[in-house]
């Protein structure tokens, strides 16, 4: 999802032009006691620059009249307003309820209610009790309590996201040959209190109870960056602030963690610990590979407790041991 | 508009007698649908607590008195609203239309072949007729209004004659300009 996001971004304008927002309903009414309100009802249709809005009701808030400026103190230069206001006859506010949808380049968002604010250059959309808001882009979506749209910027803000990141792997190119050995591509969920994506940056910043689903892989970290390439695939995630990761039996803890898309290996740094059914294993550093779950240890040091795997195997198959194989030979207990 | 001229029209006739023209040589439904009062080069002003509220003018002005019906040609008329009101804002609203019909005693009408208003604020309002029953003004046919900072277009409209309330129907398209913050 954020990948498509910020690909899309690279494509579009860096925000929307100035200009008049067009409209169409199927009825308007006007208040001479209210005179800064229009309401919009039926099939409403709004769009400025590549941004689109529909929705079944809307309510424009025309902007206040300005006070008339006192004239300038003798002897200091007159400074110009950016634009003024004509008549106080600005739209300054649009809230959208119904139905919403939003429609920007390939982006397109669902929600029940949604304020376009104008001189702030955003939109936030938000859902019902049950249906939260949506942000689509192709088949990939975002949902979260509150989506803000920079319409300035193309930057994303999102209440407690609920991702998938289907594209967060790359599984090779359509008109390349997969490999044989080559893995099917295995979607990351994210969820956190809160998301921003810096579409310039190609940086989607996740904080507040970061979880991060792959597999049976659970990561948890307070925040956590996800960078992306041009082409909007995922390239690196940054954990901070105390990383918490299990997979199985297994746990892993550190100050920091980074994981390679690439090469689908999560680096844990700022002692680093690997818990596997009794054994704890540290280092400097200690990379998890979260498809075979291989283990490496930079000048590890290990507690092993063999009586507790008396019963277990040895085949390779399992995860459990190759990562235990992978201990004895990397680890220097 | 079409209030304020039958309300005016009358004081119109009333002062108007100079301008009436006899109808020679007419045949007696002629005479029967013949206007009592006609008036050529009609101008007229409406007053209220004192003060203008309304003036206008109309090229050719028929009464008649049974059903107090009244027809005019190429009208204008201009309101000037109490200082203070709700459409004080817009400032003068200059009204035109080509032809105008009114019922005195029913308090409706129509006015067609183009009415137009104006505001001294800039806003602007066309369509080809509309009609005015009770306290409602109605078109049915496409509106076209325009002023500060926007372009609107109905297809049918409803609005209080006080203006207090105005709805474009069965469709509307338009242009709003947005707000934009000053610079500090």
């Amino acid at each position: 999802m954020i990948a498509l996001l910020l690909a899309a971004t690279a494509a579009a304008p860096a925000g929307l032009p100035p200009g008049p927002i067009e409209f169409s309903a199927q009825d308007m009414r006007f208040e001479l006691k209210d005179r800064r309100v229009l309401y919009l009802d039926g099939d409403v249709h709004l769009k400025r620059g590549d941004l689109a809005v529909v929705s079944d009701h809307a309510i424009a808030n025309l902007a206040a009249e300005k006070p008339k400026p006192k004239p300038p103190p003798k002897g200091k230069k007159k400074k110009q307003a950016a634009t003024p206001m004509a008549a106080g006859q600005e739209i300054e506010k649009f809230t959208v309820d119904g139905n919403v949808h939003v429609t920007r380049g390939t982006r397109t968002a669902d929600g029940d209610h949604g304020v376009v604010d104008m001189p702030a250059q955003t939109m936030v959309l938000t859902g019902t009790d049950t249906v939260p808001p949506v942000l689509h882009d192709g088949k990939e979506t975002l949902e979260g309590d509150r989506i803000l749209l920079h319409t300035d910027s193309d930057d994303v803000d999102v209440q407690k996201p609920r991702l998938v990141l289907h594209r967060a792997i790359k599984s090779g190119k359509p008109s390349e040959k997969p490999e044989k050995t080559a893995e099917p591509a295995t979607p990351m969920r994210v969820d956190a209190e809160h998301l921003v994506l810096h579409n310039q940056e190609r940086l989607a910043r996740f904080t507040e109870d970061v979880v991060v689903h792959r597999g049976d892989a659970v990561m948890r970290s307070p925040k956590m960056d996800a960078h992306y390439d041009k082409d909007g695939e995922l390239t690196v995630l940054n954990m901070r602030g105390g990383v918490d990761m299990r997979q199985g039996d297994r746990r892993a803890t550190g100050k920091t963690a980074d994981y390679d898309a690439k090469a689908r290996v999560m680096t844990l740094l700022g002692d680093p610990k690997l818990y596997d059914r009794g054994d704890v294993l540290a280092g400097d550093r200690i990379e998890v590979a979260l498809d075979s779950s291989e283990v490496r240890v930079q000048k590890g040091k290990a507690h092993l407790r063999p009586e507790l795997h008396r019963e277990e195997t040895a085949s390779p198959a399992t995860g459990g041991a190759r990562t235990r194989g992978a201990l004895e030979n990397e680890a220097h207990p | 508009m079409l209030v304020v001229i039958a309300l005016t029209g009358a004081s119109a006739i009333a002062c108007g007698k100079q301008n009436t023209q006899a109808f020679p040589n007419v045949s007696a439904s002629e005479a029967a649908n013949a206007p009592d009062l006609s008036l050529r080069g009609v101008a007229f002003a409406r007053t209220a607590d004192g003060r203008i509220t309304a003036r206008g003018t109309a090229q050719h002005l028929d009464y008649r008195r049974a059903g107090g019906l009244l027809n005019a040609d190429v009208t204008a008329m201009t309101l000037v609203p109490q200082a203070g009101s709700q459409l004080a804002t817009f400032g003068l609203l200059n009204l035109s239309a080509p032809h105008v019909k009114g019922e005195l005693q029913e308090k409706s009408g129509n006015a067609w072949g183009g009415v137009k208003v104006a505001a001294t604020r800039g806003d602007r309002g066309a369509t080809e007729a509309v009609e005015y029953r009770g306290e409602l003004i109605t078109s049915e046919k496409p509106v076209q209004l325009s002023g500060p900072g926007y372009v609107m277009h109905g297809n049918g409209m409803v609005m209080q004659a006080d203006g207090s309330f105005m709805r474009l129907t069965h469709g509307v398209t338009g242009t709003l300009h947005e707000a934009v913050e000053a610079a500090k």
